[in-house]
């Protein structure tokens, strides 16, 4: 089985999730003797593809027009390079990129497609594959059938793959680019995240909820916290809302999906909708005022106590800890 | 005494020429002036009946016992106006003494028309003479000093200027001009006492004193004569003009008032059902122009008179909210007469017109609308009967028909819809609290005697399943035989009608009432005062009838027929009651949780009151709908009702609603966490040994 | 202009999703259904468009059963001009709603297709960039602000890097976050109005489509979601036992 991975990068880094669409690769193709190769698209990939061949054999379209990513430039060039490779499986780690542009891709390649699959099993040689449904509340194991499957994975499903012992080939494709559209202009990307990880890629989660009263305090506590512990910052729906915390750490069913290993429920309630974001991580641990709050129920590790009063106390003394 | 008896027995017939000294002319440009100033009162009176006629009335009518006993107490013994200290007294004198003086000039009329028609002379009056005629004075001259003393006291408020008091100067004019009228009546008095030597003049002491000082100032009875005349015209134009004025002025309340009296049904926590068909009909819901308003409505902005006791009344003023109760019957009424009354008749036959100014928007604002929390302390209150809580929801019910709720509160309304509450939390899991406690329902139970309706925040508020727990357990050792609905029951759609949408609680309560009827409910009780006026006053309009009761009524009854203990051992916490309006005021019931809290003290503490306790409690701003508007802590309506509460000194708020409780709960435990806030069934409950168990969950908590 | 806006037909959110005993579905017979709130977001956009001046006629459509009339009429009360109900009883996997829908907008010619970012009930996110490569048109997903111009639309996107401001030429495909706007509760004379609005009745066979499955679910589970909680009574034994699971 030939198996494709579309790279995802960041500031000419590859991101996590791809990591761990890699592995998730190299399981699916395992035990078929199937090659796991990454597939770049971007512009001036030295580095990223040297970088990223350390994974696995990377098959790189390196054009100025592929600078910007947008999915109606880059759905077609997958698409072609797919079929040129003849590749069987598309993967590429979940995340709006995948959303956006995989799936354009996967339209263009027949429609066979299966996002954010936490898990896979092979039955009588078909692979089937376990995602979430309702959000979390069944989760629905299905078989794709198609020319191309096209599949995108929870990146806290597959732990994010070693590097090989030795780097692999890079291989530019000759892809025809004379025909893409040029109907789309990106004109600005505002972040608001900082320096810190990503909420879907960090082992711990520090993340605030109703009890933070603006953006300063969520800084003061949340972030603070957060950097304290190495770990990023999330947020309830309730903060993004009132514009507190950015969208990007939302965290929940129409949110981002996370499972760390440490979820840290501050001043959050546990409204199902929340829940459906965090569930799977691996111990929560739950701050409130409220002792009758229905986080309580899905956490570890609970203190009833006024997240104003705790979190300072927390910082400092993890701070003790650290310098220690 | 004595000598009125001798003046009597001995003196001359004891009488008063009427209208003795003043010519023919004069008596017939009086006449005709009087006629002029008739007619213009009537015209002025019909102006209004016109507007109140626009539309038909709404609510049903009282029986006309009940409008005997209205004009009996609240006209003649002004009953609905204490409470106000002064002002009640100055409106009593003001009242009675009006009202007797135009009875005495009334009966002047016509004996002075009776003796003309039946050609007596001067000397020999028909019947205002002798005993009737000494009584007369007296009790005229009496009053007359009433309605001065009225005045003045009325005057003097003014000018301290009360907040809640509307300054308008045509209501000084008027005040003024009645003080003018009571003083020139004593001064004419005065001088036709002299310029007719009225025999026994004693019976008219006021005016008696009046014409002995102006004689010691110098005026004996030639210019008597003349001065008399000039006082006479000085005291009956402004009468006249008086008259003609009424119905344009305030005074215009003594007659809107008691029409509103005697045929306002007043019956709190009432609203009236709107129809589909209706609505379909005529493409309308609730008030959205100023003629939609019922006739009930449009005859209150008439009996309105701005005194302001609704204002001082109202939660939602008190903690700074745009609404004022006075202000929003003022404004409409301002808005009405703004209009001309062919536009309005216009309108309301249904043709288009142009109104001057939008009634939404312009002349009361949505904020305004939403601030209240149907309290109903506005409406209890108002001496006249003016119901300003009726004309909100009115208007509510056209905001929502609108479409023009949004955010968390209408996300509310949709959920009781969607999930039976307003949480939105799973239907399915509305049963849940009382996991592991074997509670009977109709499945289980058939021959339940009580329905204990339990309500959305106990299913689903894990602070107020206490409340539930524990009522259930007393209920159990009383061996009352009840049964509980269980996933079956949905929101009463309460707070839903209260926000104005009649149709998702139309839609709830046909769900509950097919579903009671199904199980055969007879008798239904509950713990929390808005499903009980709900079940009680809304339910019947759709066919639900029940005889519903609050667990503190069943409880007390239980203590008194010995089905439960009396508790030994004595709480000995400071306790203070606070009184859920949908409880005290609407519902009547103010005894039975204050005996439960005692007999759980025992007799070695007794109950705090509050200062504003029974009717006169003040909201905890759940009601109405607030609760879903979810306001911080330190915005909510109810603050400074928990700052009475800890002034007592009290180490537990005692409630008896659910809303109360959360309400109270949030805002002690924002100043003052130590303190507690307990349902009287709870606290009834752990003095007779109740034990709450807690899962391993919760370790710092004890049992 | 026209404006398209496909609907789903999915159980509300607030719902307790419970699995039936034969585990091949849901148990939905008391579950009340919603239009797909990004759907409802979506068609509050048409609408607010239409509001500052566009001047467009939006139409909603649904696929499915006689049932997703209910939700049909809810939309035409927000203030959708025109619905069509496409009849399918068995439920679709997203390609084939993709090509459904491609037909649909290829016979109604519609300016923009304004539609939810993904579903609630299978979470998938795929029927609005599959339908923008089925048309060949382009797309801007996760919109959290719409803007047209003469003949572009400019589009805030919320994406894993930030807000990503893009604008796309017209005809487009735009498929809407939750924060673009809070959808409008219909007023009751125009849910009464929308009663009587028809909504044209389609049948899979007329748009000449056979479809072609492409997800076989093989199974359901609802996976248990209990955990105890180990309470803590100060912070101190808050970071003690933090620190043990801390990576």
């Amino acid at each position: 089985m030939k198996i494709l991975v579309l790279a995802e990068t960041d500031v000419g880094r590859l991101r996590p999730a791809s990591l761990a669409a890699i592995e998730c690769g190299r399981q699916l193709a395992e035990p078929n003797g199937g090659s796991v190769r990454w597939l770049l698209l971007g512009a001036q990939l030295d580095t990223v593809a040297r970088e990223a061949a350390r994974y696995a054999p990377v098959c790189s379209v390196d054009a100025e027009k592929l600078a910007t990513v947008t999915a109606d430039t880059w759905a077609p060039v997958i698409a072609r390079a797919v079929k040129q490779e003849g590749a069987e499986l598309l993967l590429a780690g979940s995340g709006t990129f995948a959303k956006d542009v995989l799936t354009r891709a996967a339209a263009l390649l027949g429609g066979t497609m299966a996002s954010d699959v936490l898990g896979h099993k092979w039955v009588d040689g078909q692979l089937q594959l376990r995602r979430a449904m309702y959000a979390g509340a069944i989760v629905a194991t299905v078989q794709l059938s198609g020319p191309v499957q096209i599949i995108t994975c929870q990146s806290t499903a597959y732990a994010a793959a070693e590097p090989l012992a030795a780097t692999e080939a890079i291989r530019p494709l000759a892809i025809d680019l004379a025909d893409l559209p040029a109907r789309v202009q990106v004109e600005a990307v505002e972040s608001k995240r900082g320096g810190r990880p990503d909420v879907t890629e960090a082992a711990v989660v520090v993340s605030g909820g109703r009890a933070i009263k603006n953006s300063a305090d969520f800084e003061a506590l949340i972030g603070k916290l957060a950097d304290t512990l190495g770990g990023a910052a999330g947020s309830s729906r309730v903060l993004v809302d009132a514009g507190i915390a950015p969208n990007e750490l939302q965290v929940g069913q129409t949110g981002k999906i996370v499972a760390p290993e440490v979820y840290l429920a501050l001043g959050i309630s546990g409204a199902v909708q929340h829940m459906a974001g965090m569930k799977n991580s691996k111990t929560i641990v739950a701050v409130n005022n409220d002792p009758d709050a229905p986080i309580f129920e899905v956490a570890n590790l609970g203190l009833v106590g006024d997240v104003y009063e705790v979190v300072p106390q927390l910082i400092e003394r993890l701070s003790q800890r650290n310098s220690e | 005494m004595i000598r009125l008896a001798t003046l009597l027995a001995t003196g001359p017939e004891p009488t008063r020429e009427i209208l003795g000294n003043i010519p023919p002319l004069a008596r017939w440009i009086f006449a005709v002036l009087g006629a002029a100033a008739i007619v213009c009162f009537c015209w002025g009176v019909w102006r209004r009946v016109r507007i109140w006629r626009l539309r038909p009335w709404k609510e049903e009518r009282i029986s006309w016992q009940t409008g005997v006993g209205r004009l009996v107490r609240e006209i003649f013994l002004q009953h609905r106006l204490r409470g106000r200290g002064l002002a009640s007294t100055a409106h009593l004198l003001l009242f009675s003494g009006f009202v007797v003086l135009l009875i005495g000039t009334i009966l002047i009329a016509i004996e002075h028309l009776l003796a003309d028609l039946l050609g007596r002379p001067p000397a020999y009056p028909v019947f205002h003479y002798g005993l009737y005629y000494i009584i007369y004075e007296l009790v005229l001259d009496t009053f007359g000093l009433a309605l001065i003393i009225g005045c003045c006291i009325f005057l003097w408020r003014r000018f301290r200027r009360p907040p809640s008091l509307d300054h308008k100067p045509a209501d000084l004019v008027i005040l003024l001009c009645l003080l003018f009228l009571g003083v020139t009546g004593y001064v004419v008095e005065g001088l036709r006492i002299l310029q007719a030597e009225t025999p026994q003049p004693e019976c008219s002491f006021v005016g008696l004193a009046v014409a002995r000082t102006l004689e010691a100032g110098g005026i004996h009875h030639v210019q008597a004569i003349t001065l008399h005349r000039w006082s006479w015209w000085l005291h009956a134009l402004p009468a006249l003009a008086l008259v003609a004025a009424f119905p344009y002025t305030r005074l215009m309340h003594a007659v809107a008032g008691s029409v509103n009296l005697l045929t306002e049904p007043g019956t709190l926590g009432r609203m009236e059902p709107i129809s589909i068909e209706e609505v379909e009909e005529t493409g309308l819901v609730g008030a959205g122009q100023v003629v939609d308003f019922s006739r009930e409505r449009l005859l209150h902005f008439d009996a309105c008179v701005a005194c302001g006791r609704c204002e001082d009344a109202c939660p939602a003023y008190e903690a700074g909210k745009p609404l004022s109760p006075k202000a929003v019957v003022q404004d409409i009424r301002r808005h009405l007469d703004a209009q001309g009354f062919d536009l309005l008749a216009h309108l309301a036959r249904g043709e288009e017109g142009e109104l001057k100014g939008a009634l939404h928007g312009d002349v009361i604002s949505a904020e305004t609308l939403w601030s209240c929390t149907t309290c109903s302390a506005c409406v209890e209150v108002c001496p006249l009967r003016v119901n300003p809580l009726g004309m909100i929801t009115d208007m509510r019910r056209h905001l929502i028909g609108e479409g023009a709720l949004r955010g968390t509160p209408a996300g509310a309304l949709q959920k009781s819809q969607r999930s039976g509450n307003p949480w939105g939390l799973p239907q399915q899991d509305r049963f849940a609290w009382a996991a592991g406690l074997e509670v009977p329902t109709p499945e289980s139970a058939p021959d339940f005697e009580y329905l204990y309706w339990v309500g959305c925040a106990a299913s689903y508020d894990r602070r107020v399943q206490r409340v539930a727990r524990s009522l259930i357990w007393l209920l159990k050792k009383a061996h009352v035989s009840f049964a509980v609905l269980g996933p079956e029951e949905r929101c009463t759609g309460e707070s839903a009608r209260r926000m104005g949408d009649e149709f998702v609680f139309q839609e709830l309560a046909g769900k509950n009432i097919e579903t009671l009827s199904r199980h055969g409910v007879r008798k239904i009780v509950t713990h929390c005062p808005h499903c009980l006026n709900s079940l009680r006053q809304d339910y019947p309009q759709f066919g639900g009838q029940y005889e519903v009761v609050h667990h503190t009524q069943l409880l007390a009854d239980l203590i008194a027929a010995g089905q439960l203990p009396e508790p030994t051992g004595d709480a000995a916490a400071q306790v203070t009651y606070h009184d859920p309006c949908y409880l005290a005021r609407v519902g009547g019931v103010t005894e039975p949780p204050r005996q439960l809290v005692q007999i759980a003290l025992g007799t070695e503490n007794d109950l705090l009151e509050m200062p504003r306790n029974g009717k006169q409690t003040a909201c905890c701003g759940a009601g109405g709908g607030r609760m879903w508007f979810d306001d911080p802590v330190e915005e909510r309506m109810g603050r400074s009702r928990v700052d009475e509460a800890l002034a007592t000194g009290a180490e537990t708020v005692a409630v008896s609603c659910p809303f109360c409780l959360i309400m109270m709960r949030d805002g002690v435990a924002d100043k003052a966490p130590e303190k507690e806030v307990c349902d009287v069934a709870e606290i009834l409950a752990t003095a007779l040994g109740y034990q709450e168990r807690r899962t391993e969950k919760s370790s710092e908590e004890n049992g | 202009m026209k404006i398209l806006v496909p609907t789903k037909r999915v159980p509300d959110t607030d719902q307790r999703i419970t699995l039936r005993e034969d585990g091949r579905g849901i148990n939905d017979d008391q579950l009340p259904f919603v239009i797909n709130p990004f759907d409802a977001i979506a068609l509050e956009e048409a609408i607010r468009l239409r509001e500052t001046g566009c001047d467009a006629e939006i139409l909603i459509v649904g696929i499915g059963s006689a049932d997703y009339e209910e939700q049909l009429r809810s939309g035409l009360a927000m203030g959708a001009d025109r619905a069509i109900l496409v009849h399918c009883e068995e439920s679709l996997d997203p390609w084939n709603v993709a090509r459904i829908l491609q037909v649909l907008v290829l016979r109604e010619g519609p300016d923009l297709v304004l539609m939810g970012k993904q579903a609630v009930d299978d979470d998938a996110s795929q029927v609005g960039p599959f339908l923008a490569a089925l048309l060949d048109w382009p797309q801007a997903t996760f919109a959290s602000k719409v803007e047209l111009s003469e003949d572009a639309v400019r589009v805030d996107r919320e994406t894993d890097q930030g807000i990503e401001t893009i604008e796309v030429t017209r005809p487009a495909v735009i498929t809407t976050d939750l924060r673009l706007n809070e959808p409008r509760y219909a007023s009751l004379p125009s849910i009464l109005k929308a009663r009587k609005k028809p909504i044209e009745q389609l049948q899979l066979e007329a748009l000449e489509i056979t479809l072609e499955p492409r997800i076989k679910i093989i199974g359901l589970e609802a996976p248990s979601q209990s955990r105890t909680c180990r309470r803590v009574d100060s912070v101190e034994q808050l970071v003690e036992a933090l620190v043990e699971v801390l990576p």
